[in-house]
């Protein structure tokens, strides 16, 4: 199975997970409590997000802590920001061809 | 969490007509977009052209019209041949009295991956979930 930020996102649950992360540590029993899912389902989306790097698990004394790392993420934003500047470079050459166009025109 | 399609706008200071020509007018296409050998707005009109990768890789794109709105919207599935995945573009138009406002949406990347033109290697369901949440903000001041 795939482990990049990609795959991390892809599913809702793990979604859900990281937005309660993104302002704040929680331990692993916090997160569990607010799903109707197994543990051990929690777990896996856990483990999966641990193996993506999007979390890290800290052990404070008897406590796990999960922590958010949502530099990450950076990851989706620069390839969605890559599709974004391809449309925007065909639109400044539209805009530039208009121009012209009116220029001959004239 | 709804997945969000992309979407670049810009305001151009053409009447619609004229951006709908651009738009559908294979000379006039050849000119900003890209060199189709026919172009005709149709639902159903499929068409292919070979755009080119940032390290000058040639990728052939394959696109089937999907919605034609005369001077309103433009729609095509666009794919890359050899590759798993479909996604599609819309070009709608709003008139603002002599200008236009022209809007891409480019939904269904999540279905496209490893493109070529990425580094990354995939991409799935929720890429777009950063783009509509707070979490945007985040990511773009790192």
């Amino acid at each position: 199975m795939r482990r990049d930020v990609f795959q991390a996102i892809a599913d809702p649950t793990r979604r859900e997970i990281i937005n309660m992360l993104a302002n704040r540590q929680l331990n692993l029993n916090a997160v569990a409590e607010n799903f109707n899912i197994s543990r051990p389902a929690v777990s896996k989306h856990i483990r999966i997000l641990t193996e993506c790097g999007l979390i890290t698990i800290q052990h404070q004394g008897r406590e796990r802590y999960c922590k958010a790392n949502l530099k990450k993420l950076k990851q989706v934003a620069d390839w969605a920001a890559q599709y974004r500047s391809f449309w925007n470079s065909k639109l400044d050459a539209l805009e530039n061809f208009l121009n012209e166009e009116q220029t001959n025109n004239l | 969490m709804e997945t969000q399609p992309l979407i670049v706008e810009r305001t151009l200071a053409a009447p619609v007509s004229k951006i709908w020509q651009a738009l559908t007018d294979n000379e006039k296409m050849k000119k900003w977009y890209f060199q189709l050998e026919n172009f005709e707005a149709r639902v159903g009109f499929e068409f292919e052209f070979v755009g080119q990768g940032r390290k000058g890789e040639k990728y052939l794109h394959k696109c089937r019209v999907t919605a034609v709105e005369f001077q309103k919207k433009l729609s095509y599935t666009w794919a890359y041949e050899n590759y798993p995945g479909s996604s599609e573009v819309s070009f709608e138009l709003f008139p603002e009295g002599d200008s236009t406002l022209v809007r891409i949406t480019h939904s269904g990347l999540e279905t496209m991956p490893d493109s070529p033109d990425f580094a990354i290697s995939s991409f799935t369901e929720g890429w777009t979930y950063i783009l509509g949440t707070s979490l945007k903000q985040f990511v773009e001041e790192v």
